[in-house]
């Protein structure tokens, strides 16, 4: 159907955007906007392809929500209402999470040969600060490094063999 | 000359809404929990408020992150369950002290504007 379409192609477009986000608040956005566009739609009583296109237009650009999340984030550091509120370290990529799973990545490698880095990862992908592209870039490194002394165990029990 | 700069996209009052809003949010929810298409939808009955009403759920997001709001899910007999906001005291304090500020404010630009300049004005 058409108008299933547009609200895909709109969704498709504010996923695309949303990308830099982290990966729940970027699932909620995206959950949080779709209701919006079927609570709009029960509201309205009809879904042709105007009344989609007026609930979208109303919605704003998909880049525009994302920006707002993006100042948001930001915003975080100064607290509304004149409260000092310790919101900036929720902003902070420094979680409890995230500090584990750097020590386990870097310290666990040395002290706990493979199963540190591994337990490392399980924390890095626990994360919701990181963005994905960051979480696949810490499993392609530790992923090398792991398989490269296996690898090359391999190469020299077959060159001796 | 200023004020008629081409190509400037955003008005002044773009700038303005953006920290006024998420105040009337909290207004909207002085005196009952709401979700958030309801809030959208009184605000945007208020007037002027929102211009895109998507940029709501990441202010909602927001107050969720300060505390200054709580959200409890429960069913809908519409449709899917919905996430209801409502105002913690820490949101009533800074309602509260918005609303303060606010009133000078509008004040004080107003009598600016209709060049009445406060300490200088004429009784009506």
């Amino acid at each position: 159907m058409e108008d299933d379409v547009v609200v895909r192609d709109y969704l498709g477009r504010l996923e695309a955007a949303a990308w830099p986000l982290p990966v729940a608040r970027r699932a909620e956005l995206i959950g949080e906007v779709r209701e919006h566009i079927d609570a709009a739609m029960s509201e309205a009583g009809n879904r042709d392809e105007v009344t989609i296109r007026n609930i979208l237009e109303r919605l704003g650009p998909p880049e525009e929500i994302v920006a707002a999340e993006a100042e948001s984030g930001v915003a975080a550091a100064l607290p509304i209402g004149g409260q000092p509120v310790s919101a900036a370290v929720g902003s902070s990529p420094w979680g409890a999470v995230e500090i584990i799973a750097l020590l386990l990545l870097t310290l666990g490698a040395i002290f706990l040969p493979f199963v540190g880095p591994v337990l490392g990862l399980v924390f890095v992908w626990a994360s919701t600060e990181w963005t994905r592209r960051a979480k696949l870039i810490a499993t392609t490194i530790v992923a090398v490094l792991l398989l490269l002394p296996i690898l090359l165990l391999l190469g020299v029990r077959a060159g001796a063999g | 000359m200023h004020g008629m700069v081409h190509g400037q996209t955003r008005s002044p009052l773009t700038e303005l809404r953006r920290g006024v809003l998420e105040h009337c949010v909290l207004a909207v929810l002085r005196d009952e929990e709401s979700y958030a298409f309801h809030i959208v939808r009184t605000l945007a009955a208020a007037g002027e408020l929102v211009t895109s009403e998507g940029t709501i759920y990441p202010l909602l997001a927001r107050l969720r992150r300060d505390e200054l709001v709580t959200t409890t899910w429960r069913e809908s007999v519409t449709g899917p369950p919905r996430r209801y906001y409502r105002i913690t005291s820490a949101g009533r304090q800074a309602l509260d002290a918005f609303s303060n500020d606010w009133a000078q404010f509008r004040d004080a630009v107003d009598a600016v504007l209709s060049g009445q300049p406060q300490g200088v004005q004429h009784g009506g």
